[in-house]
């Protein structure tokens, strides 16, 4: 049975707040049940980090009224289900005028993509084996890397959505999450998320690979001098610093108001505004990822979206308002990192990328990246945890900081994407700036 | 409706006194955390409103603990007598499986009941603000902005955040707060030659009245009109080298500083990995800076962070942190004050009722003994007005070349190493031949590096400078400041980064 949203409904189609109805609607709900249990510093299951359960209802809603104001907002589930016509008198009291924002989405052909895994519902509904023999495997690492401490996480959602608007859009959705972290020694983490827990071969993988990272960590090495010197920034760095800052540059609110770095009419010019081998592609139907889904809120379906190709901007990313403002088609939205690819023509493997960096660093991690300005593409970081390198790879600790402009790397003829085993997203090789601590 | 918010709070007693019952009557000890949160924002660009929207999100979590001392939270979205008993009957069921997952033993130690409220005079005047004056008034304070500085995009916005919180524990306490917050906010975006930056400028204030108070808006405006020449400037001012200078930071910087490198690292849950604790218990006693200088959080009356019980119930206390160059408390709740060696101060905060409380900051300060005069507002000083502070004070004697790290745009930090990092929206060179603007950098090292270079401060204290700390993915207010400025000695262990 699909989400109970009809007298939240009947209100949209028949109140009258101040005397004005709404003429067009879009309605976008999701119930999500979810459970987690954290550990930190060893102790799982504790206060802080109790097993949790919750449930959630909760909507998003826009109301285009007779007088052509907007109202946009939230619901929560007393409002869907027991007092609709007082939230759309509130709502009526936000109502600003917008004509951009005026629009829903109609029917239209959504994609099959896989999104749920009945596994995950197990998970939820209390067979916590897999769990209990997860935390197990994390403690015998532990062990036997005589680590001292351990923090991590582990959490599975079950949810439906269901999305109608009042031109006779009307679809249902149904989705499972799933997601580990672990951090050694309170130094470094890895994990992984998606809409299904990964298998166990790439779970131990994974946990291996992030032993044999930490006990790199706790081997320092004399620094090298500041200067320039080959850096491979690990995915995890890719993601939160690269892909982050270009993604809030394509956002289209930022590139219509003129806030990000690339200008609107750089977009489908043929004139590269990265290196021209450079692409950026969304993806969202891709099975079982985090950031994989049918529709958006607003009903865009899911389909594969080249952002950048042969390093041109192809398209900002657009929600309806800011597609009717820059009069250009609304694109999927980017839910998750792991729905992006990032690629070049050449890329290399990680073994042949410690060849190519020897002398350099690994950056496994840095500080302060919501610290930065995306427009400007400037970042002066700290990474703490960094791999001085060797030609056959990491060889024991250094502490330093990296500076540069994102954009200017990502133009630079040098830059190599690097292929890490079990990662959606590549690590980036090239020259940077090293100021070791 | 006067105080919708307050209304419905004290409108659930019943509903968590029957959850008490039943918990005693199974056996188990029940914290029960109801929460009511009401949120208008307006975003304004251009003249014209770009998103306005009235929510509210409430409901409550059932934390229970067996007699054996195993724990789980259950939460819902709403205050449904059935569905909240079943999910009681859901969490104490998750408590008993929990042992199979090698949970810890976490037993509520004995606690004095405590039965309060605080509810501050402005909460009830949430309910009156309409949003469309709101709008005409962020357009006009706009426009205001623009007139004296062109060639800026700028947007501004007001957020008005009343949060009320319930808490019962089946040993018969019951506290109520309400939490009332607003924030007024410029951002500014300037391209140039070399780029694009954006700067910001903010004020808090617990009334909605804000945008209306003339004082407040006079100190905003001084506040926005200086981040919007900023923003114009930035673009095309140059890199600052990487390296170890002597530096004068302002107090919202400090903050950073307080908050970041010794803040979570006095936060008692994370004592068996905090290089201010070993073997898991707090260092209290060694010194950690020099004997001028004091950490001190505690909530504050009227504060964006202001939080007068902690999420289990328990009136919070101050706590001084580092006492004259000496570690002294740490910021603890009932599980982790004993087994971390401190004492108990109730400092634990909950991003919502869906998630487990945790020690964490408040109101966070840096005090020195015996600032250096300062005179007039915050506002009246910048880069030259600061060097004329360090010719006064001889500094620039001392030091030919100093830089000034203006303004706070977030940090962060690893507490089991001590590095921290943030970041300031400009970095000025202060020198004999006068002050030079570049782009901002980090401001990175080590925790203990940065509190033993501090040696001066000048002007009284400021405590507004805003934030939002995101512990373990929880985002709760944040806040503090310290004197107007501080000046730092160069160490080898605190650095600039930038570009050489």
């Amino acid at each position: 049975m699909g989400i109970d949203l009809e007298r939240w409904l009947e209100a949209l189609g028949s109140g009258r707040p101040g005397g004005i109805g709404v003429e067009a609607w879009s309605v976008y709900a999701v119930e999500r049940r979810r459970l987690s249990i954290g550990t930190r510093d060893g102790a799982t299951g504790n206060a802080h980090t109790p097993l949790k359960i919750s449930e959630t209802l909760g909507a998003r809603f826009l109301a285009v009224w007779e007088d052509g104001k907007i109202s946009r907002g939230s619901l929560e589930r007393r409002q869907i289900a027991d007092d609709p016509l007082s939230a759309l008198e509130r709502a009526r009291g936000s109502a600003y005028a917008d004509p951009d924002a005026a629009r829903v989405s109609g029917p239209a052909e959504f994609p099959d993509v896989e999104l749920h895994d009945d596994r995950v519902v197990g998970l939820i509904d209390g067979e916590l084996d897999l769990v209990g023999h997860r935390l197990a495997r994390v403690r015998e690492t532990l062990a036997a890397n005589d680590f001292g401490t351990w923090s991590g996480a582990i959490a599975v959602a079950e949810s439906r959505s269901r999305l109608v608007t009042s031109i006779g859009l009307d679809v249902e959705d149904r989705g499972t999450s799933a997601g580990w972290h672990v951090s050694f020694d309170g130094e470094w983490g890895d994990g992984f998320s998606a809409r299904s827990l990964d298998d166990e071969p790439a779970f131990e993988l994974r946990l291996s690979r992030l032993a044999e990272t930490v006990r790199h960590l706790g081997r320092p090495r004399p620094p090298m001098k500041p200067g320039v010197h080959p850096v491979i920034l690990h995915p995890h760095v890719v993601e939160t610093l690269f892909l982050g800052t270009l993604l809030q540059n394509l956002e289209g609110s930022n590139v219509a108001h003129g806030e990000g770095f690339f200008k609107l009419d750089e977009f489908g010019s043929d004139r590269p505004a990265l290196r021209d081998d450079l692409s950026l592609t969304l993806d969202p139907t891709k099975p079982l990822k985090s950031g994989s889904y049918r529709f958006t809120v607003e009903g865009v379906p899911a389909v594969r979206c080249e952002l950048v190709s042969n390093g041109c901007l192809r398209t900002p990313i657009l929600d309806l308002k800011y597609a009717n403002r820059l009069g250009l088609d609304p694109t999927p939205a980017p839910y998750g990192m792991d729905a992006l690819d990032l690629g070049a023509t050449e890329s290399v493997s990680e073994r042949d990328a410690y060849a190519l960096a020897d002398g350099g660093a690994l950056i496994l991690s840095v500080l302060g990246v919501h610290t930065l300005d995306s427009a400007s593409g400037d970042f002066s970081l700290a990474a703490p945890q960094a791999l001085i390198l060797g030609a056959d790879g990491p060889n024991g600790r250094i502490r330093t900081t990296i500076s540069g402009n994102v954009f200017a790397v990502l133009r630079d003829e040098a830059l190599r994407p690097v292929r890490f085993e079990n990662e959606p997203t590549p690590g980036l090789l090239f020259p940077c700036h090293l100021d070791p601590t | 409706m006067a105080g919708s918010v307050i209304a419905e709070l004290e409108g659930l007693g019943s509903l968590g006194r029957e959850l008490s019952r039943r918990a005693r009557k199974n056996g188990l000890t029940l914290i029960w955390r109801a929460q009511v949160r009401e949120v208008r924002r307006v975003l304004v660009r251009d003249g014209r409103p770009e998103d306005t929207s009235h929510t509210s999100s409430s409901g409550h979590a059932v934390h229970v603990f067996t007699d054996e001392g195993r724990t789980a939270l259950a939460s819902r979205d709403d205050f449904a007598p059935e569905a909240a008993i079943d999910l009681l009957r859901g969490a104490a069921s998750a408590a008993r499986r929990s042992a199979a997952l090698g949970s810890r033993s976490s037993a509520l130690p004995q606690l004095v009941p405590v039965v309060e409220s605080a509810i501050p005079a402005s909460a009830p005047a949430f309910d009156g603000l309409d949003l469309s004056l709101l709008i005409r008034r962020l357009a006009e304070l706009e426009r205001e902005v623009a007139g004296e500085v062109a060639g800026v995009s700028l947007r501004v916005s007001f957020l008005a955040d009343l949060d009320g919180w319930r808490i019962q524990r089946s040993d018969g306490t019951d506290v109520t707060f309400v939490m009332p917050r607003c924030v007024l906010r410029l951002g500014a975006t300037s391209a140039g030659r070399d780029g694009t930056h954006g700067v910001g400028a903010a004020l808090g204030a617990p009334d909605p009245g804000l945008p209306w108070n003339d004082a407040e808006i006079a100190v905003f405006l001084r506040r926005a009109i200086r981040a919007a020449r900023l923003a114009r400037d930035l673009p095309d001012a140059p890199d600052h080298p990487a390296g170890s200078f002597p530096l004068v930071i302002d107090y919202a910087l400090a903050k950073g500083l307080a908050h970041e490198a010794f803040g979570h690292a006095a936060e008692a849950d994370g004592f068996r990995s905090s290089i201010l604790a070993a073997d898991g218990r707090f260092r209290a006693g060694e010194r950690v800076g020099p004997s001028h200088v004091s950490i001190v959080d505690e909530p504050v009356a009227g504060d964006h962070a202001w939080q007068p019980f902690s999420a289990n119930g328990i009136r919070r206390d101050r706590s001084v942190v580092v006492d004259h160059g000496r570690l002294r408390d740490g910021l603890s709740d009932p599980w982790s004050a004993g087994e971390g060696g401190v004492r108990l101060t109730g400092s634990a905060r909950a991003g919502s009722f869906h998630a487990p409380p945790l020690p964490r900051m408040s109101n966070i300060r840096i005090e020195v003994d015996a600032p250096l005069p300062a005179p007039g507002s915050f506002e009246d000083y910048g880069p030259d007005e600061v060097r004329d502070l360090l010719v006064s004070a001889g500094i620039l004697n001392r030091h030919p070349r100093v830089v000034f790290l203006s303004g706070y745009s977030g940090g962060q930090v690893n507490t089991a190493t001590g590095d921290f990092v943030f970041n300031c929206k400009a970095i000025y060179q202060l020198s004999g031949d006068g002050v030079r603007l570049h782009k901002p950098a980090i401001f990175s090292g080590s925790m203990f590096g940065a509190l033993g270079s501090i040696r001066e401060a000048f002007g009284p204290l400021v405590l507004d400078a805003l934030g939002t700390c995101g512990k373990w993915g929880q985002s709760v207010p944040s806040s503090g400041g310290s004197h107007y400025f501080l000046f730092l000695e160069p160490d080898p262990k605190v650095r600039i980064g930038g570009k050489s």
